[in-house]
């Protein structure tokens, strides 16, 4: 056993901050606290399919925090002065309603009333810095709102850069026209949610069939002009085993599908009992089932850790899909990592301009036009396949009460707005364990 | 530069030709056609490559 790292948690049962340590273990990667007043815990993150030392990098330990009450105090006044990280994206809930009940939901919404149009403005104008901000609609089931279209328009002509739609895809694939009116307000670009392959999976996580719903949201979407991008939630036992198989479908689809973005199970919001280490799926053994399950299509060694977030956060493969449905890898290892800064250097709009980029389709234009070749090292042909067929391999691992790192707290930059404050993502829908 | 106006090496005075260069950046490499001297080898970035193309190369492959 060797102790990696000295950090902060919480106790997943009173929620009150207590040290932690990270600990390599024979069998894992452990995150392991204790309450005076509820116990000791000991929590799987990291399964040793990765070295994790190398995959920490030069990431700054976290120091001795001077606010004792953090999370708590973020939970209640939004980002505390110790935040490292600034806001690159802003999680907007715009309803509480919804027309799925899913096993697991970071939202766990109570069908209350929505939120007016004119209170959604004044949120948006809360946040916004005109011409940077990538606000996220979410809920709840956004594509509730009759008035979606009126919203996204809203939130363009106050600034936002980029209008992100979560959806779970139904009325996408039931009201094409609704599709063309949010995609002519303004609508950069959807994040679905899709699980997996076959209806099994969906009647497991979200209790209905819903493979054929989401063919016909993609192409629906595909018509308007709409990238989208596939967001597994993946859960042990479940759907681990369609990882490569979501790939497939997704490299099949492009430009259509502009990549997936994985999200391992988080015990967070709606969660159907506490989270024992076996129900655990950890970014390493994810990146290591991508590359088993693809057969080597994508490499492990082709995901890294993103540089503008905590690298236990998550991960991102960059990719240009070939006409062959091959995929070209755009992102390595790199050692003069800190070097590259010829494009932007403030990390929050690097990676916001990243997304933006990839999960955007390309709009007709001079520089995108199709190309026969394939060349990649020609500098005409690689910039045309990246802009109509690049195709993202993303991960983001939310925390909860049991794993979470206030190191990894500190430096998040996907906040969720709430009554004119900023709440980072994983505090905003923590759920305690005092139930349990 | 104004197009098509004729470049001379001001080392060799001899007159630029089209060429297919290499540019390399965070290990990838790519190629296209630059004016170049074909005595010296020096070549000439007009701007709107640099801050056009080139740049929009860079931008595609930097990380998240």
């Amino acid at each position: 056993m060797e102790k990696i790292r000295t950090t902060y948690s919480i106790c997943p049962k009173c929620g009150k901050q207590i040290s932690a340590e990270i600990l390599i273990k024979d069998d894992g990667v452990y995150l392991d606290k204790g309450c005076p007043e509820h116990g000791n815990y000991s929590v799987l993150i990291w399964k040793n399919k990765r070295d994790i030392l190398s995959w920490y990098g030069d990431t700054e330990p976290a120091v001795t925090l001077k606010n004792d009450l953090c999370p708590e105090y973020c939970a209640k006044n939004g980002l505390c002065p110790e935040h490292k990280s600034s806001t690159c994206c802003t999680l907007l809930e715009v309803t509480e309603r919804c027309n799925l009940n899913c096993r697991f939901c970071f939202a766990d919404k109570k069908n209350g009333p929505d939120i007016t149009l004119e209170k959604i403005k004044e949120e948006i104008s809360s946040f916004v810095i005109p011409r940077k901000t990538l606000v996220q609609l979410s809920g709840g089931e956004p594509t509730l709102r009759d008035d979606l279209p009126e919203i996204i328009r809203a939130a363009g002509e106050l600034g936002c850069k980029y209008v992100q739609l979560n959806s779970n895809g139904i009325r996408l694939a039931e009201d094409d026209n609704y599709v063309k009116n949010i995609a002519e307000a303004g609508l950069s670009f959807v994040f679905m949610q899709f699980d997996g392959t076959d209806d099994e999976v969906y009647l497991k996580l979200r209790g209905r069939k819903m493979l054929a719903i989401k063919e016909k949201a993609i192409e629906n979407c595909a018509k308007h002009g709409l990238g989208v991008t596939l967001v597994p939630t993946i859960v042990p036992g479940i759907n681990s085993m369609q990882i490569g198989e979501i790939l497939r479908y997704g490299i099949m689809r492009s430009p259509a599908v502009r990549g997936v973005h994985f999200q391992p199970v988080g015990h967070l919001g709606r969660i159907p009992s506490i989270p024992e280490n076996q129900s655990r799926f950890t970014l390493d053994e994810l990146m290591s089932e991508i590359e088993d399950q693809t057969g080597g299509l994508i490499r492990a060694e082709n995901l890294q850790p993103a540089q503008s977030d905590h690298p236990l956060c998550g991960f991102h493969g960059d990719f240009i899909v070939t006409k062959n449905r091959k995929l070209y890898p755009l992102t390595v290892k790199r050692s003069d990592a800190s070097a590259c800064c010829c494009g932007i250097d403030d990390l929050a709009t690097r990676k916001r301009e990243f997304i933006g980029r990839r999960w955007k389709r390309a709009e007709a234009s001079p520089c995108c036009q199709e190309t026969s070749s394939e060349d990649m090292s020609d500098m005409d042909s690689f910039l045309s396949r990246v802009t109509l067929n690049g195709f993202t391999v993303t991960s983001m691992a939310f925390q909860d009460a049991g794993n979470i790192d206030i190191e990894r707290l500190q430096m998040c930059r996907l906040h969720v707005a709430k009554e004119g404050k900023l709440i980072p993502f994983c505090v905003n829908y923590l759920t305690l364990w005092a139930d349990g | 530069m104004e197009e098509n106006k004729k470049l001379i090496c001001s080392r060799c005075c001899v007159d630029f030709k089209m060429y297919k260069a290499n540019f390399s950046y965070l290990d990838h490499s790519f190629n296209t056609e630059v004016m170049r001297c074909p005595s010296c080898g020096q070549v000439y970035i007009p701007e709107d490559l640099a801050k056009g193309k080139m740049m929009q190369v860079e931008v595609s492959i930097e990380d998240k």
